[in-house]
């Protein structure tokens, strides 16, 4: 093995490999480092504080699992909960399926015009959450938005308040995102279907499959992955839902709470006047294994590691 | 064919229904105040003369008044650097986990990966105290260092640099090259592609940031254009509409142009490159 004459380089190999350790350590070292800090020191400090009455610059004083108790009686706590599993469940509904079929049907335009409707429906997902919910709370406000003006010219209702009716915030949740969200997730599903391999379909034709046949056992079958992957990354995404709730519903405190997302309530109990810390860790971790059970949940009941070995 | 025109038509529909908010922004962010806030919109009242009407003024207050100026330069300066910085941590790491042999090797990476699915949004009240003790909060140092620390770019990365050729490293060692000189004068050209896809990964991800630069810019001097116009926004006597449009409009072309100039790898970066 040892190809090397040099004097020097042939020592044991045991120099080289010890040598090669301390190369791996400086290589991948700050990046370990960063995650040590970023992750698990977080994971430390926050087991840490959510076991004291911890605030913003008072360390507090230890109070056991007390925080833990308030937080899972806290009624106000399961209302966010329940506000974020809604609309993950409504956003989820909506934007998978639409964005499945749309580049279905945009897989089977052979066209020039294709490249345009992509770069369009691409585009949403670029924007900042600031921007879009700057745009969607003047595009829907109750008195000159051209939503509201849009209904009205077609007899519609048109004095809708949008983003202050209690009723209308995961509706409103779930559109803004929609917009946001489903075109990507069209294209990621497009990217997937055009590594079907085209004489596929061209067999089945011959073989006189109906297109709803092609559909389930072709088409469905390959793009399982990019479901499975596009469901994951969607739930841990729409779990954590924040800057939207927190910038259309500026006003009024999340509309009476019931925009409030889980992030949303910790971000309240942790940065207003109180500054919880203590209280707000205890509220993350509650939440952070709520969401990370769900999404194991999802994995093993996906099948993402099947699909992706 | 019936069929396939219908498709287009919905299609193109829902195109415009994408493309709306973005025209409208375009259309808003040069006109004055008062020809925004209003209904009619001012193009379907007056027709094509609205199209006489565009002025610099909103933009004008936006960057004099408002020192957005100031806003888009730390902007620039945290995504550059942000983005700067994770290509050498994320491919130090690469390297490490693709040609270097150590203990644990498997263990670690599959920790990096795992790190992945945390939803880490829950921790940011720990997280808040981690950058204060480390002196980071009020510094843009506690955005971009946190930034470098992307898992998605050392699985990346290491799923590029593992398909070169292992003997490009051998007969450079041969050669005396060290492991760093073999990184940056021979994977990273090679790896061109994962790294533009890194880039635009992180562009996105750090350009259009929210909760995080809220949290740690307190001073007015080092917002980012997000918390610029969330600032602005949050006026509750003569809120400067104009101004927070024109705001708004340079936060979310820059993005854009990007994009209809780099679409193919954007669209291949973004969708982690689907197609192996």
């Amino acid at each position: 093995m040892e190809t090397n004459t040099g004097a020097i380089l042939t020592k044991p190999a045991l120099t080289k490999k010890k040598l090669e350790m301390v190369t791996a350590l400086y290589m991948a070292g700050p990046y370990v480092l960063l995650m040590l800090v970023f992750t698990i020191a977080v994971f430390v400090m926050g087991a840490m504080m959510s076991l004291t009455d911890a605030a913003r610059l008072d360390p507090g004083t230890f109070t056991g699992i007390q925080n833990y108790i308030d937080v899972i009686s806290n009624p106000k706590y399961w209302t966010s909960v329940w506000t974020t599993l809604q609309y993950t469940v409504f956003a989820m509904l909506v934007q998978i399926p639409i964005a499945f079929v749309l580049a279905y049907i945009l897989n089977n335009i052979k066209s020039r015009f294709r490249a345009v409707l992509r770069a369009s429906f691409f585009i949403p997902v670029l924007i900042n959450n600031v921007v879009i919910a700057l745009l969607f709370r003047m595009l829907f406000s109750g008195d000159y938005g051209i939503i509201n003006w849009a209904m009205g010219t077609m007899g519609l209702p048109n004095n809708t308040e949008w983003v202050k009716n209690p009723n209308l915030v995961i509706p409103m949740l779930v559109i803004v995102s929609s917009w946001q969200w489903m075109g990507f997730h069209a294209v990621y599903f497009l990217a997937n279907l055009q590594t079907i391999d085209r004489s596929l379909f061209e067999a089945a034709k011959l073989d006189g499959a109906s297109p709803l046949r092609v559909l389930f056992q072709i088409v469905f079958p390959m793009v399982r992955p990019a479901f499975t992957f596009v469901m994951i990354t969607s739930a841990i995404g729409c779990l954590q839902l924040f800057d939207l709730v927190f910038l259309l519903f500026p006003d009024a405190g999340y509309v009476g709470g019931t925009a409030r997302t889980i992030i949303a309530y910790i971000y309240d109990e942790a940065f207003s006047q109180q500054a919880r810390f203590g209280y707000a860790s205890a509220a993350g971790f509650v939440s952070f294994f709520m969401i990370l059970i769900v999404s194991l949940f999802q994995l093993r009941f996906l099948g993402l590691g099947k699909a992706e070995e | 064919m019936i069929p396939k025109i219908f498709g287009m038509i919905i299609l193109s529909v829902i195109a415009l229904m994408f493309l709306f908010p973005i025209l409208w922004l375009a259309d808003s962010a040069f006109r004055p105040q008062t020809d925004v806030l209003k209904v009619p919109p001012i193009l379907i009242d007056k027709g094509l003369p609205a199209m006489g009407l565009f002025t610099l003024d909103s933009m004008k207050k936006a960057l004099v008044d408002w020192n957005v100026f100031l806003s888009f330069i730390n902007s620039v300066y945290i995504t550059l650097a942000g983005i700067g910085l994770t290509i050498i941590i994320c491919c130090m790491c690469a390297y490490a986990f693709s040609y270097l042999n150590f203990p644990l090797k498997r263990v670690v990476f599959v920790v990096i990966l795992a790190t992945m699915m945390l939803p880490m949004t829950t921790m940011i009240v720990p997280y808040f105290r981690v950058l204060g003790t480390l002196k980071l909060v009020g510094n843009p140092l506690g955005l971009i260092i946190p930034y470098a620390a992307s898992a998605f770019g050392v699985f990346l990365l290491r799923q590029y640099f593992v398909k070169i050729p292992f003997s490009f490293i051998e007969s450079a060692r041969m050669e005396g090259a060290h492991d760093f000189r073999i990184l940056f004068q021979i994977i990273m050209p090679l790896a061109k592609p994962a790294i533009a896809a890194l880039s635009i990964v992180q562009f996105r991800q750090i350009w259009n940031d929210f909760l995080y630069p809220m949290l740690v810019l307190k001073n007015q001097a080092l917002f980012t254009l997000p918390i610029k116009i969330q600032f602005m926004d949050s006026q509750n006597l003569n809120k400067p509409y104009d101004a927070i449009l024109a705001t708004g409009f340079i936060a979310a072309i820059i993005p854009i142009v990007f994009f209809l100039i780099f679409q193919r790898q954007f669209i291949e970066g973004m969708t982690g490159g689907v197609k192996h």
